[in-house]
């Protein structure tokens, strides 16, 4: 109790609510986990959120035998996987977080614990922030799971069963905390970097209008599009150049004017086994020089499937300075998961410099590479999208928007027939592979289970399709065997 | 005259009077009654009688001489402590089982549980490991818990250890020296084990050390045992030219990364260990006062390089009697310096999966000349196995434990009414702890561009004030002996830590961790005996303990029991076969409240260490976590309830015990998934759920050849268990499930599972499927829920780690200065998941790999020709029945006027049968998994005293 005396306490536990996104425990780069249910470094909240969207979509394989993660590519996961539980727990766990910051934050309180006024305005921020984060936590479980368990500020910590709550009423609620807040957190590109803004929850609400159909049956592209709107017009500028999105001085390197909500990490302040570490580390084996990534090892394991790579014209050759894939060594095709030079590697995500060098951590272990969560080249993917789908705006807009990322690829422009959804499906994909949107994405195209094939979907070689009741993830048997109240979603 | 007993009058047939020094003697008629005839004045009588107390009376020339003769309490009435108190073998209600020093198992013993393994029905005792000094894990009963301690509450010299034990040693029991051990007596019933409250649903050991006896002259002994060890058995793993074959034949590999030596990489780790214990000892009593003092020097090596245990210890024990005996003293001190140089154990590991045509060193390498798998000459690949002998010669760990375990205690018997004793027992444990751990640059096993090191140290403290009244008397109009106890006790226990440690090139001062929980307690117990038949006792305890919130902070924990001594009955008083058969029955509630966290009741908040502060702005925040709680908390509840015989036939020629026992544990503390969203955490210490415990344990001991100079006791003692969970959620789904058992290979992958209906130690396997000719098919596995894929939904519960049943049998032969023991031990119902052979037994483990190098497979894998992991598979769940032949010894004492020599020769841990194909067929938690080898090993004894 005497903790909250002070007021730099709140702002460590708002770092709490943020740094959980980046790192899994209270110790760096592991010890003290937030969470005991799977080992550590893997049930970080990036790193599972980026296998959910990455590994059961075209865009990715891993080569490991770890537990049951090769479901994920084979799309033939069960409500027993502790991947898809560790996610589920790992969002519920920092909603449980965000609402212990609500309830220790609350006006009255600041006051009973006599901190000043201006305090109080700061921590009144902070909240805005935490109820941000908590829509964003409650978006990903709408997104992957749907139907969950739902708990506010007004639940006490305990044992309890939380009440499920259906997916259209967790849509409902999510809308209406971002647009509570919308008004009371930092106006956009005017916070501190790392934290929330105007513009991120701008963000969120655009993605969750835009994918509304999915979620309650009833379309909101007008308001998709307003808001991606909202989010080109704030200030922000695409980076001069696609792979400084990715280096290690990404959030200085000029790329930052792009970035509208970062997970920050940092080679010696933020350490984990988890996100950046995962996606730089784990895409480096066979003939690739880990000292070239600013890393001191590979850890074998992540690569793309060809499906990918020819969403690229030229394949792996292509002009489009996107496609950055590593070939030597390895093949295009994958006959064997399990082995590293069976598909190529991607080069996207780095932790050296603009100059090439490596990030703070001598070592090479942990990265300072930041994870662009939201960019503003997404926004005007959203922005041709919403438009292409009925959302109004104006098609030279969307094509100018397109043509803007295309521009900056070294892409050819296209033209304003080209520009169908079809064509947005495939150019979301060039343009932010691997930065966890995949599976989002194919669900709202209707290309993720039912249609669309590609290598190793459904656990064959050459891909086969699968039962539409995947598009929603199992709620995990570990949770349903103690909580009574929850009924598992159709299918599994 | 008539000789008679004291206690109930009755005469005594057949008792013997002799005049002393002389042959003239006389032996009682049926009634008692005996004729002397030539005994002149002065000439001492003296009458005896097996189990009465020898009486010497001087002769006086009466004309008769009535002589009562009391029962001799040493032979009768052996006492038996049974925690703030004692009671004899023969009055005791409880499950009692008292090991004394004789019967202790024999060899090089530096752990003292070792000294009783084999010798109880219901206690299973696990070695640990092979290492020098390593502890045991002990069982009594089983254990009844999940996420709780499963261990017994260890009781030495009435303190009551910290069960979490203490810092920097391998095993807290060592501080016991296990040669100045008087006995072991263990509690395994709640009857017995109640009056402990809180910390006895795991049973009690209470441990009583030698003291000085009064007036006894002065006793020097030196004993020395001498010992040498060595593995007999290595992990079958393919040898250089097997694995280059190997390597060769699959596609995709580069043999140009094969080396061209052939190194057996276990034979580089492992080597002979030796030992020598030394044992001072001087004891002395005179009227009033005794001491004894022992001095104790060990020092073992590992059969892993570099891993040395190193002992001093001083114990000495004063007793001092005041007033007339009224005041007893005794101060009992333990001061030990516990030494160890630790092995880096991750080289067992290395050196089955290192590749066998690489050499041991190589000219010129950087590091420190060991080969290592490099990607330049100066940096390791990160990712490789590393050199397993450099693993071991290049860390420098070392830690110092000082411990001193002391006990006063003071009895009082009231001068105004002797029958009233009032007891106070003060006693501390503390324990400080100092070490470090450094590795060189050249270290392969060193990621970083400075030195490793990390230094740490803490104390743990445990002091405890207890004291208790006791009335004992007879009450003659109602045939009864009473027996009342009552008292009170307080015992802190307080832990500290603090590291120092180089993580990524930088210095990480990690915060001191203290930790303090206290229990206070008020207990009660009542025992009668009722005309030397029928008994009864009953004990109550109340125990509030800081780890619990509120309502839940004091807890109450009853027991009765009851027993019938049916050889007292007048149908069996004259009986020539039974001499000794009680029946008892009892029935209790202990606790458990070894959880974990001290504060697991109410939220607090953690600040974050190391690598994790949060960027905003240019600026980086520590970060503060609110910690899971549960206000609701509470202790675990185990009710048991027992009933046994105990038997005595043909004189106490054979003898033993049958008991059977039913236990529910209710709140089961559990680490088990909290609903999503309602605490802080995703997996909480909480209670529920409820397992049943059911055993039949059977103890016979036999005097088979009982002659002067020749004898010969066999003990033998079997034990059938069997634990089950019957409720593991707050809802009601009996298909939940929580994995357990984490295995290598791979991350988070368990292979056991805790389930309603079944054993918590249960493996949750895919059923392989075989061809006809019994090879395994690989990935090919029984599609249980008919669904036509196969998923981790078709794995089922199959076999368990925990024996259905296991055995003792100890053999003692004495013939004239000769004496000859062995002991066998054996489990059975128990299977091991050979971990070994499935992490290493399959091609990809050795050639797909994050950098260009190879490891070494399991053998296994020319067996079973997996290409991929086939982790979770039935076919890696081996049978781990065993029979081990313990130890066997052999002795010749020589004595001497003023010195008696004793040599011996024993050799532990001899012979194993097994149809298991790892090394040791006895793991406790039964994965076999880079288990360091015990040894087999020879001891040199030698005793001198004088």
């Amino acid at each position: 109790e005497t903790t909250f005396e002070d007021p730099e306490s709140y702002k460590q536990f708002l770092a709490k609510l943020y740094a959980s996104l980046a790192v899994s425990g209270q110790e760096g780069p592991a010890g003290d986990p937030d969470l005991i249910g799977l080992d550590e470094g893997f049930s970080q909240y990036l790193r599972l959120y980026w296998s959910m969207q990455e590994l059961t979509t075209d865009e990715a394989v891993i080569g490991w035998n770890d537990g049951t993660i090769q479901d994920l590519h084979g799309q033939n996961w069960t409500a027993g996987n502790e991947f898809i539980r560790t996610m589920y727990s790992r969002i519920m766990y920092q909603v449980a977080l965000t609402n212990e910051f609500l309830r220790q934050s609350t006006p009255e309180l600041l006051e009973s614990r006599g901190l000043a006024a201006e305090e109080r305005e700061n921590i009144a921020r902070y909240r805005a922030e935490a109820r941000f984060l908590r829509a964003l936590h409650y978006y990903h479980a709408l997104d992957l799971f749907g139907n969950v368990p739902f708990v506010t500020e007004e639940d006490a910590v305990g044992a309890f069963l939380p009440q499920q709550i259906k997916r259209p009423e967790l849509f409902d609620y999510v809308e209406s905390e971002l647009l509570a807040i919308e008004s009371e957190i930092v106006s956009a590109n005017s916070n501190e970097y790392g934290r929330a803004d105007q513009a991120a929850v701008w963000m969120l609400l655009s993605k969750l209008y835009l994918n509304a159909e999915v979620y309650t049956g009833e379309d909101h592209y007008t308001e998709a599009l307003d808001y991606s709107e909202r989010v080109i017009n704030a200030n922000y500028s695409l980076a001069d150049d696609y792979q400084k999105l990715f280096l290690a001085d990404n959030d200085s390197n000029g790329a930052q004017s792009e970035v509208i909500f970062p997970i920050t990490f940092d080679g010696q302040e933020t350490q984990s086994y988890g996100g950046m570490a995962f996606i730089i580390h784990a895409s480096i084996g066979g003939d690739m020089d880990p000292e070239a990534f600013g890393v001191s090892s590979g850890w074998a394991g992540l690569r793309t499937t060809s499906a990918l790579v020819n969403k690229f014209p030229d394949g792996a050759d292509s002009e489009d300075n996107r496609a950055l894939f590593f070939t030597e060594g390895q093949t295009k095709e994958i006959e064997d998961i399990s082995s590293f030079n069976d598909g190529f590697a991607i080069t996207k995500f780095k932790n050296v410099t603009v100059n090439g060098e490596q990030g703070s951590d001598d070592t090479g272990e942990f990265p300072d590479t930041d994870f662009p969560m939201f960019r503003l080249a997404d926004a005007y993917l959203m922005y041709a999208e919403a438009h292409l789908r009925g959302g109004g705006g104006s098609q030279a807009a969307a094509l100018g928007y397109v043509n803007e990322l295309r521009e900056r690829a070294d892409a050819n422009q296209i033209g304003s027939s080209d520009l169908n959804l079809d064509f947005i499906l495939s150019e979301r994909a060039r343009e932010l592979y691997w930065e966890a949107h995949r599976r989002s994405d194919l669900i709202r195209f209707n290309q993720f289970t039912e249609n669309g094939v590609w290598p190793w979907k459904g656990n064959v070689p050459q891909g086969t399709t699968t039962e539409s009741y995947r598009n929603l993830m199992p709620i995990p048997a570990s949770d349903l065997g103690v909580n009574t109240n929850l009924e598992q979603n159709p299918g599994y | 005259g008539v000789v008679s007993e004291s206690a109930t009058g009755l005469p005594i047939p057949g008792a013997n009077v002799i005049v002393k020094g002389t042959t003239n003697g006389a032996v009682t008629d049926f009634d008692g009654n005996y004729t002397i005839t030539n005994v002149s004045e002065d000439d001492i009588l003296v009458f005896s009688f097996l189990g009465f107390a020898t009486e010497e009376i001087p002769y006086a020339g009466q004309e008769t001489l009535d002589v009562q003769l009391d029962e001799d309490q040493a032979t009768l009435e052996e006492v038996v402590l049974i925690g703030y108190g004692s009671t004899s073998e023969q009055d005791a209600t409880g499950s009692v089982e008292k090991i004394s020093s004789e019967s202790f198992n024999q060899g090089a013993v530096v752990s003292p549980e070792q000294l009783i393994a084999g010798k109880s029905a219901g206690v299973r005792i696990t070695p640990g490991s092979g290492e020098p000094g390593g502890g045991s894990e002990i069982r009594i009963r089983g254990g009844s818990s999940l996420s709780g301690n499963n261990s017994p509450l260890i009781v030495v010299d009435g303190i009551p250890l910290d069960q979490r034990g203490v810092q920097g040693v391998r095993n807290q029991l060592n501080s016991i020296n296990p040669n100045e051990i008087e006995d072991f007596i263990v509690l395994k019933d709640a009857a017995a084990t109640s009056i402990y409250g809180s910390r006895a649903s795991n049973g009690v050991i209470l441990i009583t050390t030698k003291k000085g006896k009064k007036d006894s002259p002065l006793s020097l002994t030196y004993d020395l045992k001498v010992s040498a060890g060595r593995i007999i058995d290595k992990v079958d793993v393919l040898n250089a030219e097997q694995f280059r074959t190997l390597i060769e034949n699959t596609p995709g590999t580069d043999p140009s990364l094969l080396g061209d030596t052939s190194t057996d990489w276990q034979d580089q780790i492992y080597q002979t260990s030796v030992g020598a214990i030394h044992n001072f000892t001087a004891t002395q009593g005179f009227e009033n006062f005794s001491y004894r003092v022992n001095f104790n020097h060990t020092s073992q090596t590992g059969v892993l390089k570099t891993d040395v245990y190193e002992r001093n210890a001083l114990n000495i024990a004063l007793n001092q009697d005041l007033f007339d005996n009224h005041l007893k003293l005794t101060l009992s001190s333990k001061g030990i310096v516990d030494e160890n140089r630790f092995a880096d154990q991750g080289a067992i590991g290395s050196a089955v999966a290192f590749d066998p045509t690489q050499p041991v060193y190589q000219e010129g390498s950087y590091f420190d000349g060991y080969y290592e798998f490099t990607t330049s000459p100066q940096q390791q690949q990160i990712q490789a196995t590393r050199n397993p002998l450099a693993l071991l010669e290049q860390l420098d760990g070392r830690g110092t434990t000082k411990r001193n375990i002391t006990n006063l205690n003071a009895e009082y018997k009231f001068h105004f009414l002797p029958e009233l004793k009032f007891n106070v027992n003060a006693g501390f444990d503390y324990s400080e702890n100092d070490g470090y751990n450094r590795r060189p640059l050249t270290s392969a096993a060193n990621n970083q561009d400075i030195a490793y090191f990390e230094d740490y140290g803490g104390f743990n403290r445990n002091t405890l004030l207890d004291f208790y009244f006791n009335y004992k008397n007879d009450i003659d109009f109602l045939n009864t002996e009473l027996d009342l106890t009552a008292g009170h006790s307080y015992q802190e226990f307080y832990i500290t830590s603090k590291r120092i440690e180089t993580i990524s090139n930088d210095i990480q001062d990690f915060p001191r961790e203290t930790n303090r929980n206290a229990l206070e307690s008020y207990f009660a117990r009542a025992s009668f005996d009722i005309a030397d038949k029928y008994l009864l006792s009953g004990s109550i305890r109340r125990d509030g303990s800081s780890r619990f919130g509120g309502d839940n902070k004091w807890s109450i924990f009853p027991a009765v029991s009851a027993g019938w001594k049916l050889q007292n009955e007048n149908f069996l008083s004259s009986s020539n076969v039974i001499n000794q058969l009680k029946l008892r029955a009892g029935f209790g509630v202990t606790g458990n409240q070894e959880i974990g966290p001290n504060y697991g009741y109410f939220g607090v908040y953690n600040p974050s260490v190391g690598g994790v502060r949060y960027q905003f702005g240019d600026q980086f925040y520590n970060t503060l976590r609110p910690e899971a709680f549960d206000s609701d908390l509470k202790w675990e509840e185990l009710k048991t309830y027992n009933v046994g015989i105990d038997y005595g036939l043909f004189n106490n020629r054979i003898s033993g015990t049958v008991e059977a026992y039913y236990r529910e544990t209710e709140d089961l503390l559990a680490t088990v998934p909290v609903p999503a969203g309602a605490n802080l955490t995703d997996l909480l210490v909480t209670n529920v759920g409820s397992t049943v415990s059911k055993g039949l344990e059977f103890a016979i001991n036999g005097a088979i050849i009982q002659q002067e100079d020749f004898n010969w006791d066999v003990n033998y003692n079997i034990t059938f268990q069997d634990l089950e969970i019957t409720n593991l959620t707050l809802g009601e789904n009996p298909d939940f499930e929580i994995p357990q058992g984490g295995i290598s290979g791979g991350v988070g992958n368990n292979i056991q599972l805790w389930k309603e209906g079944y054993d918590p130690t249960t493996f949750n396997v895919f059923r392989q499927v075989y061809n006809e000719d019994g090879q395994p098919i690989e990935g090919a596995y029984v599609d249980v829920n008919g669904d036509n894929e196969i998923t981790e939904e078709d794995r089922v519960p199959y076999k368990k780690a925990t024996p259905d049943y296991f055995m003792g049998l100890t053999n003692t032969v004495n013939y004239k200065n000769f004496d000859f023991s062995f002991t066998f031990r054996g489990n059975f119902g128990n299977y091991m998941y050979n971990n070994t052979q499935s992490g290493n037994g399959f091609v990809g483990a050795g050639t797909v790999t994050p950098q260009p190098y190879y490891s070494n497979f399991n053998s296994n894998v020319l067996e079973s020709n997996f290409n991929n992991n086939q982790f979770f598979s039935d076919y890696y769940i081996q049978s781990a029945d065993f029979v081990k032949l313990d130890n066997i010894s052999v002795g010749y004492l020589f004595p001497g006027e003023d010195l008696d020599v004793r040599t011996s020769l024993t050799a532990t841990n001899v012979w194993t049968i097994t149809n298991y194909e790892g090394l040791d067929p006895e793991i406790s938690n039964g994965i076999d998994n880079n288990f360091y080898p015990r040894s087999t090993t020879v001891v040199l004894g030698l005793n001198l005293s004088f």
